[in-house]
């Protein structure tokens, strides 16, 4: 259970911060498929989504600057528990995980909403709550969804892709967001969610201690029922998007990796292929 | 008939191309399918835009003009969206996968509590049986993208929800051409956006660099990332000038101010295709492989042999950019003379 006292944060310039974070494959192995051509999601080992790293820094510089909490949710399957740790292991002060089965095949809509439903339970625990962070999208999906839809079923604003958040006060946040060609410096009231879209946090890195530490903190799992989660818009039938098909990419590209100490070696091997395979590079 | 909407995004007094490119791949589908093709137009002053999206394919234009609207607000724009689409009810809203498409669009979606696949790389119309109740269903948009960093494709559907709605990636469709001969109708909706809180949300400051340098004519853009280094570029530039190529970035670069703007490749910059693409200390983070996947040939230079860049790349060179370049340059100047 959520262990903070509410009154004790209401009550000043201290922040709540809620970050949101996804499980993913790990982006530097190469996706696992079964024998009938579908995701094996299980033998995959999972991390902490890289975008939602930055996040959790963002929240985390928050805190230190002013003051507060930091909770972690997330809306995954139990094996994820150990990819959540890290965040925990970064400074998080506490994590939920929302684990059902009832939740399996959620899109980006029943996901958000389910979200939606566990920040409103942590908002009614704390008191209030100030912001929702996550990262600006997944490194497995990429949607960029949860964030502004998050924040449509709370009726909260958003502003996706914000590099920084240049200041909190007098209950509004201001803050650099990306576009095209440049950058946008907007001014929005809180409670707000915000997608993080990296650059200008640097994720710190857990020392061993911090490691440790972490895995002495619970991470408490809440199931549909405890968020008061209405079934009929979770899960695949809940669902408004059907995937109707998958199949392998069909990545066209050589894949000839180089790797020698000689670098003299390497560029002579490297331009022998280019030559073999009738590239010139003038 | 039924309507495709495609959200037509104003920047400085123009349609971005990525909305036109939609216009025209609706028009496609709507001639080859029966459906009728419809922009929508949200902004101060944009009404003078309309004729344009007319030329480029739409033969009806929804016009929400407001001076509450002149600086882009995503919940006054959500909100003057969600009306448009209560009344005129289209089977099928595409937005532009611009960062304001990739923000506006599943706000709209939640709001109106349908579905949305992002960042498509290709739309289709088709039919599809639910394989759970049998029932049949008649022309629904395929939503078609990559996941997992692109190793997968996946094909969508949004049966039951109206509007089907997607965000479809700049560049996969080209802009189609100007005939001032069509015509169409304007129709002009006045929104009250009296209960909204206006100051919720407030544009303070917009910094639009133009770009000078037109990357996507380039043959050969040598490209530098994060791993780069001031000192990274200069050798860059080198290698660029001796290959009678453009120089290109990533945003870390550019960010990092080692690099302007004009040369930024990837979702907030230029999208590009190349014969030859060599990104130089570039990891491969997908804001900036959406950028260059389409080159023909992708040569990584890095360090870090598990860098995701290799795993696009027809030739990777696994070492220190600062050895391997001027070796490079070196072999390549004595092949010339």
């Amino acid at each position: 259970m959520v262990t903070v006292n509410s009154k004790q944060n209401s009550s000043s310039g201290r922040l709540n911060i809620v970050v949101l974070v996804k499980p993913v494959p790990d982006p530097k192995e190469p996706p696992k498929f079964k024998p009938d051509g579908t995701l094996d999601r299980l033998s995959m080992k999972l991390v902490m989504n890289p975008y939602d790293k930055y996040a959790v820094e963002a929240a985390l510089q928050l805190r230190e600057a002013l003051g507060g909490i930091v909770i972690g949710v997330s809306m995954a399957p139990p094996h994820a528990i150990d990819a959540l740790r890290e965040a925990l292991a970064m400074g998080v002060d506490e994590f939920i995980l929302l684990s059902d089965p009832r939740l399996a095949g959620s899109d980006t809509l029943a996901t958000s909403y389910a979200l939606s439903m566990v920040v409103k339970k942590l908002w009614s625990k704390l008191g209030k709550v100030d912001l929702v962070l996550c990262g600006v999208e997944s490194s497995d999906s990429n949607t960029a969804h949860i964030g502004p839809e998050v924040a449509e079923w709370l009726g909260l604003p958003s502003i996706s892709y914000v590099d920084k958040i240049l200041e909190v006060s007098g209950g509004y946040v201001k803050v650099k967001k990306l576009i095209e060609g440049g950058y946008m410096v907007i001014r929005v009231k809180m409670p707000a969610v915000l997608t993080i879209a990296g650059t200008s946090y640097t994720p710190r890195i857990p020392t061993l201690r911090d490691v440790i530490t972490a895995r002495r903190k619970q991470i408490i799992t809440w199931n549909v029922d405890d968020v008061s989660i209405d079934t009929s818009k979770v899960g695949l039938l809940g669902s408004p998007t059907r995937v109707i098909k998958m199949w392998a990419a069909e990545i066209k590209r050589r894949g000839k990796i180089f790797t020698d100490t000689d670098i003299d070696r390497l560029i002579d091997n490297f331009l022998a292929e280019l030559r073999k395979d009738g590239v010139k590079l003038k | 008939m039924s309507k495709i909407f495609v959200y037509a995004e104003v920047v400085e007094e123009g349609v971005v191309e990525p909305s036109l490119e939609l216009i025209g791949r609706a028009r496609e589908l709507a001639d080859k399918h029966g459906f009728s093709v419809s922009a929508m137009l949200v902004g101060f002053g944009v009404r003078k835009l309309a004729d344009e999206l007319i030329y480029r394919g739409a033969s009806e234009v929804h016009v929400v003009d407001n001076e509450v609207l002149s600086k882009y607000n995503l919940l006054l724009y959500t909100r003057a969206i969600v009306e448009v689409v209560k009344n005129e009810k289209p089977e099928i809203f595409l937005f532009p996968a611009t960062t304001t498409g990739r923000e506006l669009a599943p706000r709209v979606a939640a709001r109106l509590g349908t579905g949305i696949t992002a960042d498509c790389t290709a739309i289709e119309i088709g039919d599809y049986v639910d394989p759970i109740t049998g029932k049949k269903y008649e022309k629904l948009l395929y939503q078609i993208r990559p996941t997992f960093g692109g190793t997968i494709m996946a094909a969508i559907v949004t049966p039951n929800h109206r509007p089907q709605m997607a965000t479809v990636r700049p560049g996969v469709y080209s802009v189609p051409p100007r005939d001032t001969s069509r015509s169409g109708r304007i129709k002009e909706w006045t929104i009250d956006f009296s209960e909204e809180d206006v100051g919720c949300l407030e544009v303070l400051e917009v910094k639009r660099e133009r770009r000078k340098v037109d990357l996507r004519s380039a043959k050969i853009i040598v490209s530098g990332g994060r791993g780069a280094r001031p000192e990274g570029f200069k050798l860059i530039r080198e290698l660029a000038e001796l290959l009678g190529g453009e120089v290109g970035a990533s945003r870390a670069a550019v960010d990092a101010g080692w690099i302007s703007y004009d040369h930024q490749v990837g979702l907030t910059g230029q999208t590009v295709k190349p014969d030859i693409y060599i990104a130089v200390g570039i990891s491969g983070a997908i804001q900036h492989v959406v950028g260059m996947k389409d080159s023909k040939i992708i040569i990584a230079i890095n360090k870090d042999p598990e860098a995701p860049i290799f795993r696009i790349s027809d030739y990777g060179l696994v070492g220190d950019l600062f050895i391997i370049i001027p070796k490079l340059i070196e072999r390549l100047k004595v092949a010339k003379s």
